[in-house]
């Protein structure tokens, strides 16, 4: 008598093909059953996907809102690709990015108002760097120090982050020639960022998260301290025998992973907004979705590029949907979640592989 | 492993970041510089050619266009299903895409939650040909007036902000005369002297609707006082619930007030009546009279129709275009029709408190429009004179009217003066009846 069983192996070798075949299946997956959901609405969905793909990828209205929205995300996926090559789990991008928006607005209105634009706009990112950095150094040092869960700990920074803002609009910061609305007051000319003309693109952060994705790709790749990173992400202990001081990988991976989303929250508000205001307008949670386009992207900043970019059009194409066909933003939500869940769950066909194995009674030896 | 040789790695990255910040900065100074010559030379060759411009035009006016048929747009920042702010915005849509439908085309995009998005929306909706776009939320002024510049053939029109430009007007319609003659029934229903207010935003908005709403309570209760406990969001039903269940468990109050974008507090009211302990209540935005049958006094509506009904029409008749926006702003009150007092459209008092507030006298004297006097009017009687003094062209009453001191005692308007629109818009002050305070810094 043979019976058949069903075993999952782990897999240590994956074939290049098939690392970029499953997450297109996986996309595959989602579209078929988003695809149901068009029907029950009435709408023939290979035209409604043929629509969305053309508007976000293909047309100039689509990438140029998918570049604005590349930016943030790349900056903050670069960041969090560092954080969690050495296994830190950084999800406090969100609200490093306001620490830098809030960097920027007391450089813009407050500390350097009025000086010209080629002090005023560095010092913006300068600033924005630190404050993001300082704001990821003080769940960098718990956890070094007290082995608080950086999860946590980076998670309630955001709310505190958030709060900050808001106290900042309602209160100390709050706008002199507003009519009391709970925004600051606008840049002057000086502190805005140039935008490439007819679009909300504000080139010079766009070029700074250019110039960084090969930087930290050889930081990891190259350095020693990057290589530190790696083994720590790796085994903590055997970092430990191998003499790595712990702390210092810590305190270094969340400043780079905290500055840079700094950086980003000066784009967002010197680039677009051009005031502090709500938290939720200023970043529509661009440091929790840099934490998938970082995972999709394997940690690799070279990845980044297409990962960041594919999002930024999955943001603009739940808004095409919204605005072409006229559906519920509800279906928009799960168009996004659906696509996000199966290819974060395709990631285990990567890990494992599944085995029939008919075994039979004489021998247990498998047969295929 | 040589600490120096990582701090130098550290110092190395913050440097690229630095020099990368500081190129970005230097390139756009020279641009900049660049572009200011360059604009300098084509600005003397401008000037002329539009000194001719000028010249031709005067000879020739610009014949007004009239647009045959109209695609208008409106960007809403929540659902459709809010039932309070974009609800109002969306039924007035449907008013006016009804009344219009032989030239009208209309469009709605709901639940834009943020600036940026907004941005993105117009574009979309420009591309598509949409001739007039309407944002209603504070959070879209700047965006659309970036769009205004940007898209000159288009009119927009922004509810709730401040900023207008030649293509650009806004629009508002204000509760806070109707919060006054809610005030005066809650005011009289009271029986622990103790009028809760559950409130939105700390922002000069929902600041004079209360206000108001205090201004009422007091004329006809001196001894009543409001408590006002913040939510701080714009929808949020759960936290609404709670604050209403504080305000009548903690601080004995039995008249509630709000400004949120849910039925929940009204609900709340009816769970209390039901248990045996009458809370009342007035419906906010919408009619909410379903919620509390046995709570819901009256309330505060709104007409946004009214006024897209008369801007869709003058852009039609080519009234307004898209180089005369820069000083159309719409503030409309109960004169323009654009409130209504009332729990349901055309139920201003719910029925079942007309008898009790026909009982409860007031002790002062009106003078009615045509010049009679009134001695001692009921609440209910007093609240109809004072609809129809708000309603006239005119208006011989606004509940903004000195004497009115804030709470710290200040003289805030001096007798017989009324606040006039800067500085209602820009109120950031109680008045002496309520109890509470303004959050300085958010929440």
């Amino acid at each position: 008598m043979k019976k058949i069983r069903i075993r999952v192996e782990r897999v240590y070798e994956v074939p290049l093909w098939l690392r970029i075949v499953i997450p297109i299946i996986a996309i595959l997956v989602a579209l078929s059953i988003i695809a149901i959901i068009f029907l029950i609405q009435g709408i023939n969905p290979i035209i409604a996907y043929a629509e969305i793909f053309h508007d976000a990828f293909l047309t100039t209205y689509g990438i140029k809102f998918n570049v604005v929205k590349l930016i943030p995300l790349l900056l903050c996926s670069l960041g969090l690709s560092v954080a969690f090559k050495a296994n830190v789990w950084n999800i406090g991008a969100e609200g490093q990015l306001l620490m830098g928006a809030i960097a920027a607005t007391w450089i813009a209105l407050f500390k350097l108002k009025g000086y010209p634009s080629y002090i005023v706009i560095p010092a913006m990112y300068v600033l924005g760097f630190i404050f993001g950095a300082l704001w990821a150094l003080i769940p960098a040092l718990l956890k070094a120090k007290f082995e608080v869960n950086e999860i946590i700990t980076t998670l309630m920074m955001n709310y505190i982050a958030m709060k900050l803002v808001l106290f900042l609009i309602y209160g100390p910061w709050r706008g002199t020639t507003t009519w009391k609305y709970p925004i600051t007051d606008e840049f002057p000319a000086e502190a805005q960022l140039p935008l490439i003309p007819g679009t909300l693109i504000h080139w010079p952060s766009l070029l700074i998260a250019l110039i960084l994705v090969p930087v930290i790709y050889l930081f990891l790749k190259r350095t020693k301290i990057g290589y530190e990173i790696s083994v720590f992400g790796l085994n903590p202990n055997a970092a430990r025998y191998a003499g790595i001081n712990k702390t210092k990988v810590l305190v270094i991976v969340m400043l780079i992973s905290g500055g840079l989303a700094g950086i980003a929250g000066v784009g967002e508000v010197a680039g677009i907004h051009h005031r502090l205001r709500y938290p939720s307008s200023i970043s529509s949670g661009y440091g929790y979705t840099a934490i998938i386009t970082t995972w999709l992207a394997k940690l690799n900043p070279l990845l980044l590029l297409p990962t960041t970019f594919f999002f930024g059009g999955l943001l603009v194409g739940g808004d095409v949907i919204k605005i072409d066909l006229r559906l519920p933003s509800s279906v928009v939500y799960l168009f996004n979640g659906l696509i996000l869940t199966s290819l974060v769950s395709s990631d285990i066909l990567l890990r494992y592989r599944i085995r029939l194995l008919v075994v039979g009674e004489e021998d247990d030896k498998c047969h295929s | 492993m040589s600490m120096t040789k990582n701090l130098i790695v550290v110092v190395v990255l913050a440097a690229i970041c630095a020099i990368a910040g500081f190129a970005g900065g230097w390139f756009l100074a020279w641009s900049r510089a660049k572009s200011t010559i360059a604009s300098l030379e084509s600005r003397a060759a401008s000037l002329e050619l539009q000194l001719q411009q000028l010249q031709q035009q005067q000879q020739q006016p610009p014949p007004t266009q009239k647009p045959q048929k109209i695609k208008a747009a409106w960007i809403y920042i929540g659902p459709v299903e809010d039932y309070g702010w974009t609800y109002g915005h969306d039924r007035g849509r449907r008013i006016v895409a009804e009344l219009f439908k032989d030239w009208l085309e209309v469009h709605a995009v709901p639940d834009v939650r943020d600036a940026s998005k907004c941005a993105q929306v117009i574009d979309k909706l420009v591309a598509e040909g949409y001739q007039v776009i309407f944002t209603t939320s504070f959070e879209f002024m700047d965006v659309t007036y970036e769009a205004a510049k940007r898209y000159p053939d288009v009119i927009f029109f922004h509810c709730s902000g401040y900023k207008r430009y030649k293509n650009m007007g806004t629009y508002f319609a204000d509760l806070y005369q109707i919060y006054y003659l809610n005030g005066l029934i809650a005011g009289a229903l009271t029986k622990t002297n103790r009028v809760g207010y559950v409130a939105a935003h700390p922002i000069p908005e929902v600041i004079r609707h209360i206000n108001a709403f205090a201004i009422g309570v007091k004329e006809v209760n001196p001894k009543a006082k409001v408590y006002v406990l913040w939510i701080h969001e714009w929808y949020a039903p759960d936290k609404a619930r709670e604050l209403a269940e504080t305000l009548i468990n903690k601080y004995n109050c039995d008249v509630l007030a709000f400004t949120e974008d849910s039925p929940a507090v009204v609900e709340v009211c009816q769970e209390y009546y039901e248990k045996g302990k009458p809370v009342y209540v007035f419906s906010h935005y919408s009619p909410m009279l379903n919620y509390g049958k046995d709570v819901c006094v009256s309330g505060q509506l709104v007409h946004w129709e009214v006024i897209y009904e008369d801007i869709l029409l003058k852009i039609k008749q080519g009234i307004y275009n898209t180089t005369n926006l820069e000083n159309v702003d719409y503030w409309w009150l109960l004169r323009e029709g654009a409130v209504e007092l009332g729990c349901d459209y055309g139920v201003p008092i719910n029925p079942k408190f007309e008898s009790i507030l026909k009982s409860i006298r007031v002790n002062e004297t009106v003078v009615l429009p045509n010049g009679t006097l009134v001695e001692n009017p009921s609440v209910y009687d007093l609240v109809f004179i004072r609809l129809e003094q708000m309603k006239q062209d005119n208006p011989t009453f606004d509940p903004f009217t000195g004497p009115i001191y804030d709470q710290d005692g200040n003289l805030r308007v001096p007798p017989g003066e009324r606040l006039g629109h800067d500085a209602l818009w820009t109120m950031d002050w109680f008045v002496d009846n309520v109890v509470g305070e303004i959050p300085k810094g958010g929440g």
